[in-house]
């Protein structure tokens, strides 16, 4: 395999190694994002809904992970 | 000027993140030298390392062009993805489903892989140097990264780039001294700090993006960082304490 598709992998893998945790971030970040936008009276919140929803994800990623290690 | 309370985390996350990086990168280069000598060893070792430079310097300043926000936006999200995967494997580790990374391991299959592939001295030499700078490019690759990730938003490339290089000196000063693989770096306690750091980085520049950053400025990163912190010991204890309910 030469170096620049190791490079690439290495980059892709940084980023989507865990294609259901990346699916669940971007979705996190797109529904906080609508709400800041769309609401500005609930743009407070916004900082609130990713933490709980970047929390989430971790748990689902790390539960799933578990469930299919087990 | 520079506020401690911001250059701590981005020197904190680029130093610790940065030691496991080096000091994966390491144990590849003490493998080959150890085969075939430090000549081989670190002359890729330097080529990956004049490779990158080339890197940081033509995206150092390109990044100086992008907008504040937009700059923001896209590092917070590609800092919540890298950050949440460290933090999601580090949780694993933690919990005993997925194995901790044994340095001692890696050194001898390196030197295993290495010796069957060789075949003639000048070939020998060869593949040594490509796979030291194979394993230097690619961790100094996420480096590159977290230094960029962590400096780039906020004027803060300098303390993120005394920080990997903080790193670069202990592993490299560590390294030869002992001459061995550093397989008593505690890897998956740093790489659970790194996770919980960058991952707070990430919450607070999308947030920042969004034009709603969070109440008490740069003071919400340490709190953020405890959040994650409890957030993934709790999901870890779980995990190691009920993996029946878990796997149910």
């Amino acid at each position: 395999m030469s170096v620049v598709t190791e490079v690439l992998e290495e980059l892709w893998s940084m980023f989507v190694g865990d294609r259901r945790l990346t699916l669940l971030v971007l979705a996190v970040l797109a529904i906080a994002a609508t709400v800041s936008w769309l609401a500005p009276g609930l743009r407070a919140a916004t900082p609130a809904l990713i933490l709980i929803g970047a929390a989430g994800v971790l748990a689902d990623s790390v539960f799933q992970a578990a469930r299919k290690a087990r | 000027m520079l506020v401690w309370t911001t250059a701590a985390p981005a020197i904190g996350a680029a130093f610790i993140a940065s030691t496991v990086e080096v000091v994966e990168a390491f144990t590849i280069v003490l493998a080959v030298a150890t085969l075939r000598g430090w000549r081989p060893a670190l002359s890729g070792a330097f080529a990956a390392l004049a490779v990158l430079a080339v890197v940081v310097a033509a995206l150092g300043p390109a990044l100086n062009l992008v907008p504040l926000h937009a700059l923001q936006a896209v590092i917070g999200v590609l800092l919540l993805l890298f950050g949440l995967g460290w933090l999601r494997k580090a949780v694993l580790r933690a919990a005993g489903v997925m194995a901790l990374h044994d340095e001692d391991a890696i050194f001898e299959r390196e030197r295993r892989e290495l010796g069957e592939e060789m075949t003639s001295d000048r070939v020998a030499n060869g593949i040594a140097a490509l796979a030291s700078f194979k394993a230097v490019l690619l961790e100094g690759l996420e480096v590159v990264f977290i230094v960029l990730a962590v400096g780039a938003g906020r004027g803060l490339m300098v303390p993120a780039s005394i920080g990997a290089l903080a790193a670069f000196v202990a592993v490299m000063a560590a390294g030869l001294l002992i001459h061995k693989p550093l397989s008593r770096v505690p890897e998956n306690t740093l790489k659970f700090a790194v996770g919980v750091m960058l991952s707070s980085f990430g919450v607070f520049w999308t947030a920042e993006a969004m034009e709603a950053p969070f109440p008490g400025g740069d003071l919400a990163l340490p709190a953020l960082a405890a959040v994650f912190l409890l957030i993934a010991l709790a999901l870890a204890a779980i995990v190691r304490l009920r993996p029946a309910e878990v796997a149910s």
